[in-house]
């Protein structure tokens, strides 16, 4: 079981390397959302927020968000410190993401253009 | 050429002549008659597609009489797959169409597991899916456009819609000198990002691939009934890139998912186009369709049942199945691709 604080030092490990990826920003300037990333088995909830290619997280929980991502907290930190990729905890039920079809996987795009070999 | 008249059984046969096939195309609906007794081959292809594309044709190939079948089950993965195992050792070869199984960048190649496992629900019947002839093929296509048309010309601005899929047809066109945009990033996640150079687009898939083909397969490509339908958001949104050149290349239904109104007379290379197909594209504006399967009936087919078809002609094991079998059997046939003028 990872803590609430390796759940946050994995997102701002993901969201550094987000917002040093000159490509990666450029790739998203038109992708403006709202994504919770919330702990099945710890207290622990982050939101992201992504404005005109540039990534911010906070902790706690914000309303609406476009896509919500859920897991046991090992999972989480795993996903975003790039120790295992998205997919294969999405594919066994794991990892559950609720949003549209094609935040999902866009999603799934950013995390393997951060972490993909 | 095109000869109409109607059968024994009194249902409508369409007879064509195209280059190095004749096709006898049954409009009634009704199963064609036992012609060729044990030396009638029968070749299926079980496509993720849309059933309203199903059809079946007779064809005479290098002088083998053969029974060509496509059956669609509207994305239906669990149809597909019972589909594919009542078939398996029925038949003498079978196309997956629909979905790609191996993607190739340059020497690697990729599995999408999805594709994989309808794949392997096939014990004895040769099965294909396009990406052995694709390779060959399509290579061979850009390279009689560029020698013997006018279609390709150095600096002409290309969009393939896709090109891991196609990964032999874009490295033709940037020989050729071809001014590459390649839209896989945009039309398949949405990511309004065109890779531009041969170099970019083999980074980017060596990072992806190797998890993006264990995604569901419906997420990274319209199967079924979407495969009727346009996106009309992204139609809109990216309809700059369709706009901004001269040439559309690549998987027909990621073009058509995507095609904005107002072409102004673009050449399209692609296959598997339907009557209806072409229809559509003329409405929207392209000016020349380039197919590079063979027309039989009014119809390209997918490159899976063309290699099928050659599988079963050249009846070898397909793990003995080369390039150069291919390409001979391609030479034999003296194979073109179809050039069609829309009259945009």
């Amino acid at each position: 079981m990872a803590t609430h604080e390796e759940i946050k030092e994995a997102l701002e490990d993901f969201t550094e390397n987000f917002n040093n990826n000159e490509r990666l920003k450029l790739m998203n300037k038109d992708w403006n959302r709202v994504v919770v990333i919330k702990a099945t088995d710890v207290d622990s909830v982050h939101s992201w927020i992504l404005q005109d290619g540039h990534l911010t997280l906070q902790e706690g929980f914000l309303d609406d968000p476009d896509l919500t991502v859920s897991a046991d907290s090992e999972t989480l930190a795993d996903v975003f410190y790039g120790d295992v990729t998205p997919i294969e905890p999405y594919n066994d039920g794991t990892l559950r993401i609720i949003g549209s079809e094609d935040d999902i996987t866009r999603l799934d795009f950013i995390c393997l253009m951060i972490w993909g070999e | 050429m095109k000869r109409a008249g109607t059968d024994r059984a009194g249902y409508r046969t369409d007879t064509f002549i195209s280059g190095f096939f004749w096709i006898q195309w049954k409009t009634g609906g009704r199963q064609p008659p036992e012609t060729g007794g044990l030396f009638l081959k029968r070749v299926v292809s079980v496509s993720l597609g849309s059933s309203g594309r199903d059809h079946k044709v007779n064809i005479e190939l290098l002088g083998q009489e053969m029974e060509i079948t496509r059956t669609g089950t509207d994305g239906d993965f669990e149809r597909a797959l019972e589909l594919l195992q009542e078939l398996d050792g029925q038949v003498d070869a079978i196309g997956l169409g629909g979905i790609d199984v191996y993607l190739f960048v340059k020497e690697k190649r990729y599995a999408i597991q999805d594709g994989l496992k309808l794949m392997e629900a096939v014990k004895k019947t040769p099965v294909v899916d396009g990406s052995g002839l694709k390779n060959t093929l399509e290579r061979e296509v850009i390279r009689i456009l560029a020698r013997e048309t006018d279609l390709l010309k150095k600096s002409a601005r290309v969009m393939m819609v896709s090109s891991v899929d196609r990964f032999g047809m874009a490295e033709a066109l940037a020989e050729v000198g071809c001014d590459m945009t390649f839209g896989d990033l945009v039309f398949t996640a949405g990511i309004p990002y065109a890779i531009k150079t041969m170099a970019e687009l083999e980074e980017i898939a060596y990072k992806l691939l190797p998890e993006i083909t264990k995604m569901p397969f419906h997420l990274i490509y319209p199967t079924g009934k979407k495969q009727e339908s346009q996106d009309e958001d992204k139609v809109k949104k990216f309809a700059h890139y369709y706009h901004d050149t001269d040439i559309i290349a690549g998987d027909f239904h990621l073009i058509r998912r995507f095609m904005p109104a107002g072409m102004n007379g673009q050449v399209m290379i692609t296959n598997t186009t339907t009557g209806a197909d072409i229809e559509f594209l003329r409405e929207k504006g392209i000016g020349t369709l380039v197919t590079t399967t063979p027309e039989y009936g009014g119809r390209s087919f997918g490159t899976n049942v063309m290699e099928a078809a050659l599988v079963a002609i050249l009846n070898k094991d397909l793990t003995q199945i080369t390039e150069q079998d291919y390409l001979d059997l391609l030479h034999k046939l003296d194979f073109r691709p179809r050039i069609l003028e829309l009259g945009n």
